[in-house]
Parts: structure tokens; sequence; C-alpha cells
């Protein structure tokens, strides 16, 4: 592979976030929705039980540049998979290295570009499946935002047929104090294809600043996408995340989030079975600790007939950590034999820690197979003493029974190597607090 | 009069006879509506009083469209009549009461179930209790039941003490209406110790059109006691919108036990817009029965605050949305104490263009241990036009507390149909086994007498309903 | 003494007493039965060695080769030399028996030092073998989804990997067919010998033609009533727990 440095982007770092405006002429029409648009109150259904409060954006700065020293630094810290098909490197939303696909791959019309290269060489391509769906679970106002400074991130493109077999990844620092970074993952995968996507998340050090995350994966019809995204912010980072994905005929979507970061994370993930035979897979890992608040909002929405989603949450809470969970599935009227499933557990692990579960069904056609479950509660006594009767210590027994509670979402991925990169980022949060 | 001024429906309640009110608000409601019902009760100051702020806080608030439907907002407060009587005192004897309001809850059954089973009878017609009457032995035992009116007036050291406490007028917009035009209602008080071995029940009547009912309720279980309350509501169908929007407020004391059992069958021009909630103390359990058939909009989450250790708290929830309407109902379960448990139910069916809709709120909160909350919503969906919604909200804190929902939803299969239809059944039939089947664990609660009705009305609304 | 040794037991659950002056000594080497009608307090006396927190000792002592036991947490009990096989194993979802397994013999080795995998490995398919166990049971989950039959199996397997002083087998028998018991007590019974002293418990005489034990106690609602050799548990077997309880209103 051959690596590939461009220029840094040297912005002004004083910008106040709030005052920085769009990005060029074209952003311009976003930035206009996210002043219009109001701030989110909790009256509204999208922000009930959220801590308002942590939106306040008035602090930040737009995306600050990046010295030698940090890149360097970043650069030796960006170890992802063993093998992988492709990585790229952000920080700050500055592209620092990017190790391309094979050339096999790009020979048979696999684009996989940073965005400003994609929307300078291959604009309409860009365009039309560019932020086309609308944030419809409250995050309106952070999407026109993402919308109006969205220059770092990738594009990938997998034509018709063409499967990539290792994943490829793209790693996104946020460093600095109060800076924001606005990463962006548009993946549009035509008919057959099948690739597997892996964004990392990530600041160097404990510093507080702002992300704002858009992912969205088009499937074609046959397509099989994985997306994971390993959300490891600093504890005291602020940090919205907007997916959508759009589920083609016999399409099969498959997307995991591990939540370890962040002081408020705010994550909308919303699946469109948009033609019969599609399949979205929606599972979710948090670790919560300390005062961290973990908001996740779902959406499975049939819009068309012999569809089947399956979404699984589940979040370990400790300290006075917080979590929301509000999720919808929704049958649109003609959408028969839908099977959709949504579950959400809480592992509460301490007296300070709180659960908010709004598992939710809307279903407006009869012929379907519909269920949801919430459940919270805590380590049982009896596991635990099972554990202890054989002579393994108390915390080591807490830990392999919450390690437990959480590697069956892992395992639904069904990729061991990125399970296991997971299992590690997941066990080092936990272990360096028990 | 002759049984020809009658025009009778397929259900039982569509029936009314002509109006000829003593006593009338008038329409429209404004503070002199409030004087008019406060001077013709009677009223002390202090629920006068009550009454004017409740309505300023009626007309200060949203309407809650945010929350439930937007039809909320086809009432029209200004074309509804907020009072109507013809006596301020119920009758003790059937004998006494007027030949049509007599003949209303003959033709109910009220008179016949009282004989048969109950222990006494609250019936209602339109604003006020035209019969009231507890049997001998219970009232000897030291119980209450009368209605709201004459709690307030003969019992005012215990009404006053707890009216208004459960449920305060400012919860909602509805609760806030009922506290300014409230009137009739039961009014009960169980002493320590007493276990009323047969129900209580309360019948209310709507007769007339462009008319609005808010009666108010208040059962007290002192420490020990046991009570069980049945009521049955029904009204005529008119061609304008009526409302319905009462507040029933529980306290069980110590140990007590009360079941709250609701059977309406509101026909389907009415607004139903209810607020119920009790008061459970250590160990006492509370538990509502609530089944809703008929009504335009139905909008109620009976709910228990489980104030002392050990309170238990329960909702059985049975919701029939036919073509047309949409039952919003579910639960509300604040645990406020250790070891407190809860447990919901809902079952729904969705027929026509029928729309029923679960929302539920649990709420175990801070350092409580020992809590526990147990949720089950499951839908039947009959027709494709059919919609079904479950909203729980959930929050548990801590590491002593659990909580588990469930819901699904599900139709009949075609082939449990063919099967039956196989046998000799009519399509009608067959579904209306098959509905009696998806409810039939939680009509078992119901007594006797009341799931032969709701299997009954069930019938009812399932013919016509296929096809 | 090398002994596991239970001294005037009297253990609680809630306000209720269960165990009430319960004296036993299982010397190392030996094999002890208990038997009894249900609800005599068997699997609370299991629970309450093992340190089950819900169990309160109210008085008496618990020995290990001499140690009091009673001071320490379950884990510690484990470590110290003790095995309980559960009457009703539980299921620890995600958790993989292997490295179930491993965890519990890493938490035994001194700090630093760690367990060699090959050599595990190794250990782990021969006794699996022995009790006729798939290897697929190494990645699946601790007991989920497991039968009756092999949850019991996967606790011997467990004592086989542990090598405990002294096992507690509580009601080990329940749930197995005949096949099931037979692959059972052979896992037990190559794990004794001059190490182990083991307590098994049981309501069933069955089980002890397959464990043949060196001594047989009866108990009843929380003492020891009878003890004896292995024909005692023929003769409970003949004549049932009524004549033992009989016996002993008249005295």
């Amino acid at each position: 592979m051959t690596p590939a440095v461009l220029e840094i982007d040297a912005s002004p770092t004083t910008v106040r976030l709030l005052d920085a405006g769009p990005l060029t002429d074209a952003h311009a029409e976003a930035w206009e929705k996210f002043q219009s648009l109001p701030v989110p109150a909790r009256t509204d259904e999208h922000w009930r039980f959220s801590s308002i409060k942590a939106l306040d954006l008035s602090a930040y700065t737009a995306p600050q540049p990046i010295d030698d020293t940090t890149r360097e630094e970043l650069l030796a810290r960006s170890t992802g998979l063993a093998a992988s098909a492709g990585r790229m490197v952000f920080a700050n939303d500055t592209l620092l290295r990017r190790e391309v696909l094979a050339d096999t791959l790009r020979q048979r019309g696999v684009l996989w570009l940073p965005l400003d290269e994609a929307m300078r060489n291959h604009g309409d391509l860009f365009r039309s499946r560019f932020m086309r769906e609308d944030a419809i679970l409250g995050g309106a106002k952070f999407a026109a935002l993402h919308a109006s400074q969205a220059r770092a991130g990738t594009f990938l493109y997998v034509p018709r047929g063409v499967e990539i077999d290792l994943p490829i990844e793209a790693f996104h620092w946020l460093t600095g104090e109060g800076g924001s970074i606005f990463p962006h993952t548009l993946i549009v995968a035509e008919a057959q294809s099948k690739v597997t996507f892996v964004d990392y998340f990530e600041s160097p050090e404990s510093t507080a600043g702002f992300a704002c995350a858009v992912n969205d994966l088009w499937l074609g019809d046959g397509a099989q996408v994985t997306y994971v995204c390993a959300q490891n912010w600093s504890g005291q980072a602020l940090s919205v995340q907007i997916n959508s994905t759009v589920v083609g005929r016999d399409a099969t979507a498959k997307a995991l989030t591990v939540n370890l970061g962040s002081r408020y994370a705010r994550s909308e993930s919303v699946s469109h079975l948009r033609a019969p035979g599609g399949r979205s897979d929606m599972l979710a890992v948090t670790v919560a600790e300390d005062a961290q608040e973990i908001d996740q909002r779902t959406f499975q929405i049939h819009e068309a007939p012999n569809t089947a989603s399956d979404l699984l949450y589940k979040n370990a809470l400790d300290d006075s950590a917080r979590t929301v969970f509000s999720g919808l599935i929704r049958v649109s009227p003609g959408a028969h034999k839908t099977d959709a499933y949504q579950k959400v557990r809480n592992l509460l692990l301490s007296d300070e820690a709180e659960a908010n579960s709004l598992p939710g069904l809307e279903i407006e056609a009869d012929d379907v197979r519909c269920t949801h479950g919430a459940t919270s509660g805590q380590i049982e006594d009896e596991e635990l003493f099972y554990l202890l009767s054989r002579g393994i210590p108390l915390r080591e027994s807490q830990r392999l029974i919450v390690y437990g509670f959480l590697e069956e979402v892992l395992q639904r991925l069904g990729s061991e190597p990125i399970a296991e990169k997971l299992s590690a980022l997941l066990h080092a949060k936990f272990d360096a607090k028990h | 009069m002759s049984t020809d001024t009658l025009d009778i429906d397929r259900t039982r309640g569509d029936f009314s006879y002509p109006e000829q009110h003593t006593f009338d608000a008038g329409t429209g409601l404004t503070h002199d509506t409030i004087d008019y019902i406060s001077g013709v009760k009677g009223e002390p100051d202090w629920i006068r009083e009550f009454r004017h702020k409740a309505l300023d806080t009626f007309l200060a608030k949203p309407m809650p469209t945010h929350w439930a439907s937007h039809d909320l907002e086809n009432i029209v407060f200004k074309n509804i009549r907020y009072y109507l009587a013809n006596a301020q005192k119920p009758k003790r004897s059937w004998d006494d009461v007027s030949e049509d309001e007599k003949r209303t809850f003959e033709r109910l059954g009220i008179p016949e179930q009282e004989r048969r089973f109950l222990a006494g009878v609250e019936a209602q017609f339109d604003s006020e209790a035209v019969y009231s009457n507890i049997k001998a032995a219970v009232g000897e035992q030291g119980v209450i039941f009368c209605g709201s009116t004459e709690g307030l007036k003969e019992h005012p050291e215990i009404f006053r003490k707890w009216f208004g406490k459960v449920i305060p007028t400012g919860d909602n917009k509805f609760s806030a209406l009922n506290s300014a035009v409230f009137s009739g209602g039961s009014f009960i008080y169980v002493p320590p110790g007493v276990k009323v071995k047969h129900p209580l029940q309360a019948y209310f009547r709507i007769n007339a059109e462009n008319f609005g009912q808010f009666e108010r309720t208040l059962i007290i279980a002192d420490e020990g006691s046991e009570v069980m309350y049945m009521e049955g509501c029904t009204a005529p169908k008119f061609e304008t919108a009526t409302l319905h929007s009462a507040v029933v407020e529980l306290v069980a004391m110590k140990g007590a036990k009360i079941q709250y059992i609701t059977v309406q069958n509101w026909s389907a021009n009415v607004f139903n817009l209810v607020t119920k909630r009790a008061i459970a103390h250590e160990e006492a359990e509370v538990k509502w029965i609530d089944c809703n058939i008929g009504s335009r909009l139905t909008m109620k989450y009976p709910g228990v605050i489980l104030k002392g250790r050990k309170a238990r708290g329960e909702v059985i929830s049975i919701a029939l949305a036919g073509d047309g309407q949409h039952q919003d109902t579910g639960a509300k379960m604040v645990h406020a104490a250790d070891e407190t448990t809860s447990n919901i139910v809902s079952k729904s069916i969705s027929l026509g263009t029928g729309r029923a809709t679960y929302r539920g709120l649990v709420h175990i909160p801070k350092h409580l241990k020992g809590c526990k909350n147990n949720t089950e919503c499951d839908a039947l969906l009959i027709n494709s036009t059919a919609r079904t919604d479950t909203y729980p909200a959930i929050t548990v804190r801590g590491t002593g507390n659990s909580s588990q929902h469930e819901a699904s939803v599900s139709q009949i299969s075609a082939e449990q149909i063919f099967y039956m239809m196989s046998r000799g059944l009519t399509e009608a039939q067959a579904m209306s086994l098959s509905v009696n089947g998806f409810v039939n664990d939680l009509v078992r609660q119901f007594p006797m007498e009341y799931s032969v009705e709701l299997k009954r009305l069930i019938d009812l609304e399932m013919e016509g309903s296929v096809g | 003494m090398n002994a596991l040794e239970i001294k005037d037991l009297h253990v609680s659950i809630g306000d209720k007493e269960i165990i009430r002056g319960l004296t036993l000594t299982v010397p190392r080497g030996e094999v002890h039965a208990i038997m009894g009608p249900n609800g005599s307090g068997k699997s609370t006396l299991s629970k309450a060695i093992g340190g089950h927190p819900d169990y309160v000792v109210t008085s008496g002592t618990v020995r290990l080769d001499g140690v009091n036991i009673l001071d320490m947490a379950a884990d510690a009990r484990a470590r110290a030399g003790l095995f309980l096989a559960f009457q009703y194993p539980m299921e620890i979802p995600g958790v993989s028996n292997a490295n179930f397994i491993r965890a519990a013999l890493q938490a035994r080795l001194p700090d630093g030092e760690e367990l060699e995998a090959t050599d595990f490995y190794a250990q782990l398919y021969a006794e699996m073998d022995k009790l006729e166990m798939s290897r697929t049971f190494t990645a699946r989950s601790v007991n989920e989804g497991f039968s009756g039959g092999e949850k019991k199996r996967n606790e011997i397997l467990q004592m086989a990997m542990l090598k405990p002083k002294y096992a507690i087998l509580d009601e080990t028998d329940s749930g197995l067919d005949i096949d099931a018991l037979r692959i059972v007590s052979a896992g037990v019974n190559a794990q004794r010998g001059p190490g182990l002293g083991a307590l098994v418990i049981t309501h069933y005489q069955r089980l002890l033609d397959y464990i043949v034990p060196d001594h047989v106690h009866v108990m009843v609602e929380g003492r020891i009533v009878r003890t004896g050799g292995k024909e005692l548990a023929l003769e409970l077997e003949e004549k049932g727990y009524d004549f033992i309880k009989e016996s002993l209103t008249t005295v």
C-alpha cells in the first residue's frame, strides 16, 4: 500500500463554531438550516429523558489544525485490524494518511475517497447520495450543522457484484481543547456487492471536544454491508452521531456501534427497509461510567412487505451513568410479512446508575410478527455465587459476567477479528476502573 | 310514556329518553357556570374556590396533543353542557326514582344485579346520582358509600383530607376540567379491618346530547380493609360529540386491598378522557381492571403510586378499538418505596380502522431496593387497516431493582379461522372465538357477571367487522 | 486433621432456622453420603458451606484441614480447596466454558504467574473425553442451553479441572437418565482417592449404587439423625424416610 498524505487545511483556530459559517458557498443552505432550526427541548418526544443542557455548542471552536508531533503520534496510535483492505486516518478533520485499496479493487471500479476528492472528481455520484435521508429522530439541527461543515471522512462506492473480503477502516481523531470535528462516512453498495467498514472514533487525551458525525449506508439489491463504529472519544467529549441505512431488495445491512467515550453521546440510527426481502440488524454495546450519558434513538421502518429487522442493544452502567434508549418499530400500511424484533437490556452496576427505556411499536399492517422487550436488572446473586464458588475473586467474577453480557452482541457481528478488536477496546475501558 | 319514543339500536346502551332537566347550567363554560353548579349544590366556600381555581388552570393548560391524538382538538368546549340534573338528592328506593331514569337502569339490568350480588349501588344519570343505596349489613360495619356531593356534605372530615391529594388539579388539562365542574361519582370509606364481601357498583349513564359528564370518585380503604368497586358506563349514540371526563382517586392505607373494575361501553361519539390514580401505602394492594370498549377516543392510564414498603400495584387492561375508534390506554407505576412490585398486563384488539395505543410509565427511582416491575402488552390486529402502537417509558435506577417489559403484535391466523369454519362456524363466529381466546386469561380475572357481559360486548363489536 | 469438619452448625435463611446443630466429619480420602427427605435442609447445608450470602451461619464451625472457613468469602473457600457441584448449575451467558474454567484456575495461581494455555487445553480435552463431552462445549457459554445431563457433566468437569480437596455434590443425580448417571458417577469415581473427601447429597439411593459411599448419614429437620455404612441407604430405600421419622418420635 502506498501512503498518500494530502495538504492540511490551515484554517484559523480561534473561530467559534457558532460563528464559523458554511464551509463553502455550496454549504450555505445547510448552515442556514442549522441556524433556523430550534435547539432541542425535552418536551420534544425525541429528546425525552435527554440532558439537553449538554448540547450547548457555544464553547467549541471550528476544527483545529494538527502539528507535526501530534500527527506522528496519532498515526502511530492508529492501529486497526491486522488485515484490512484500506485505511484512512483523519485528525481534526484533516487527512493524515491514506492507505489505498488494492489495485485489483480499483480496477473493478471501487472508489474509496476522502470527501473533498469525491466532491471534486465524482461530484454527481457523490451528491446523489450525500445526506439524502432526513434526520428524523430529533437531530435535524445537528445534521444540518454537519452538512454545513463536512470536509473529512470517506466515500466508499462498491460497484455491482464486487465483494471486498477484508474490512476497510477509517480513524477519526479529535484532539486539542474545545475543538470540533465532523466525520462523515458514506457507503454506496451497488447490487450484489459486499463490504465491511469500520470507523474508529478516538481521542488521544481527555480533553473536551465536539464530534458531530454522520454515516449513511445505501444498499442496492442483494448487497451486504457491515458497518462498525467504535465510539471511543474522550470521556469529556460531546458527540452526536446520525445514521441512516437504506436497504434494497434482498439486501442485508448489519451495523454495530460500541459506545465507550463521551460525557454525552447521542446516537440516532434509522433503518429503512425499502424493498421486499431486505434485512437490517442493528446492534450496540455500551459501557457507561462516571457521569456519562449515552442517549440512543433508533427507528426500524418497514416500508415494504417481507422485510426483517432485528435490534439488540445492551448497556452496562456504572457509577452515576445514564442511558436512554428510545426505539421504534414502524410497520407501514401494506408492509405485510414484516418480521421485526427489538430488544434492549440494561445491566446496572451501581446504585446511582439510571437506565431509561422507551421501546415502541407502530403497526399498520396486520400480517406481521413484531415483538419488543426491555429489561433492566443487575448481576444476579446466584450467578455471582456460582463464579465465586469456583474460586474466582469477586471483581473478576463481576467482570466476567459483564463481558459475557456484552459479548453476545459482538458475536452477532460474525467477524472474529473485529469482535476481538472491539472486545479489547471495551475491556480496556472497563478494566481501567475495575 | 310509551316505548315508541325510544330509539333502540343493536347495542343495549343505545337508547335515550326525552330530556326534562330541573337544573341546567346551560351551554359553555365560564366562572358563572361554576357559580351555578356550586350554588345549586349548596357547597361550602372552599369547594367553590377550588372549582374556580381549577377552571383557571384548565384554561391556562394547553391541549396535551403531543402526547395523544389530534382528535382532541375537535372538542368544542363552548358547545358542551356542563351540568344537567333533575334533583339534588339520590333516592334510596328504586320506587322513588323517576320513571324514565328507573327504566333506563332497568334496561341496563342494574336493579336486578343489585338484588343478586351487589353490596351497594349508585346510579348516576347525567350529572347526579338518582339512586344510591347500600345494603344495611354493610352500612352497619361503618362503610360509607354515597355520591361525591353527599360525601362532601356528610363526611367533610374524611372527604377533605383526601380529595385532590392523589390527583392534583393541575395534573393534566382534563383533571383540571373535572376539578372545575365535577358532579356525581362515588365516595367510599371502608373502616379499618372491614372486608366488604360483595362488590359496590356504580353506573354512569349519559342521556343528554352535547353533554359532559364529570364524575369524581374517591375511595379510601383504611388499614387492613378490603373493597371491590365496579363501574359501568354507557351513552346513547348521538350525532354530536359527548364528553366524559372523570377523576378517580384511590387511597389504600396500610395492608388494605382495593380492586377497581371498569367495564365501559361508550357509544362512538364519546370522548372519554379519564384520570385514575391510586396511592398504595405499606403492604397495600391496588388492582385496576380496566376494560375499554367503544368511545371515539379514550385516553386513560390508571396508575398506582407505591408509597409504602411492599405495596403492590396492578393494572389489567383490555381495549377493543372498533372501526374509527382510538383506544389510547395504558398504565403508570411509580415506585416510591422498597420492595414494591407492579404488574401490568395489557391486551388490545384493533378492528376495521380502529387504533389501539398502549402508553406506559414505570419509574423506579433513587436508592430503592427490591422493586420489581413486569409489563406485558399484546396487540391483536383484525384487519389490514387496523393499527396498534406501544409506547412504554421505563426508568430504573440502582442495583437492587428490576424491570421487564415485553410486547408483541399478532393477528388471527387464516389457518385458525379456516379450521373453525370447516367445522361449520361462520367467519364472524370464528373471529369472535379467536378474539375471546386472546383475552380469555384476562377476562377470567373479572367477576363472573362482568366477564359474561364482556364476552357479549366483544361479540357485538366483532359482528360487522368481518368481511 | 485432614478433614472437612462441621461442628454444631446452625444456619438460617431470613428468620427461619434450617440447619439446627449439625455435626459431621468427612476425612480426606473418604466418601460420605447425606440422605434425607425433601425439606430436611440438605441443599441449605451445601450452600452454607459454600458461602452463599443468603445462608446465615448463626453458630458452629466449618473447618477445612483445621482452618475455619466461615469467615472467608465464597471464592476464598473455593481456593482453599472446596468444591460445590450445584443441584441447579447457573447459566452464564457470553462467558465461554473454557474461559470460565481458565479464570478459575488462574485465580489459584500466585500473582504474576500465567496459566500455560497448551497444558490447560490438553488437560481440559482429556477430562472432557472421560465425561464423553463434545469439544464444542469449550466454546459454548457456561451451561447456557445445556441439557440437564450436560450441566451435571459440566459440574464434574469443573471439579476434575479444579482438583478440590473436598467436594460437595448436591443432588448430582437429579434430572439424570441412567446413561448420564453412569457417566457422571464414573467421572466422580475417577477422582476418588486419598486426596479427595467427598460429601454426596442425595434423595435417592440409586446414585449410591454408582458412587459407593464409605458412610451414610441421614438428615432430618436440619440434623444428622443416623449414621451407618452403605447398607443404611438400602434400608432407607426399602422402608422410606417415614421409618426414620417414626423412630425419632418414639425416642
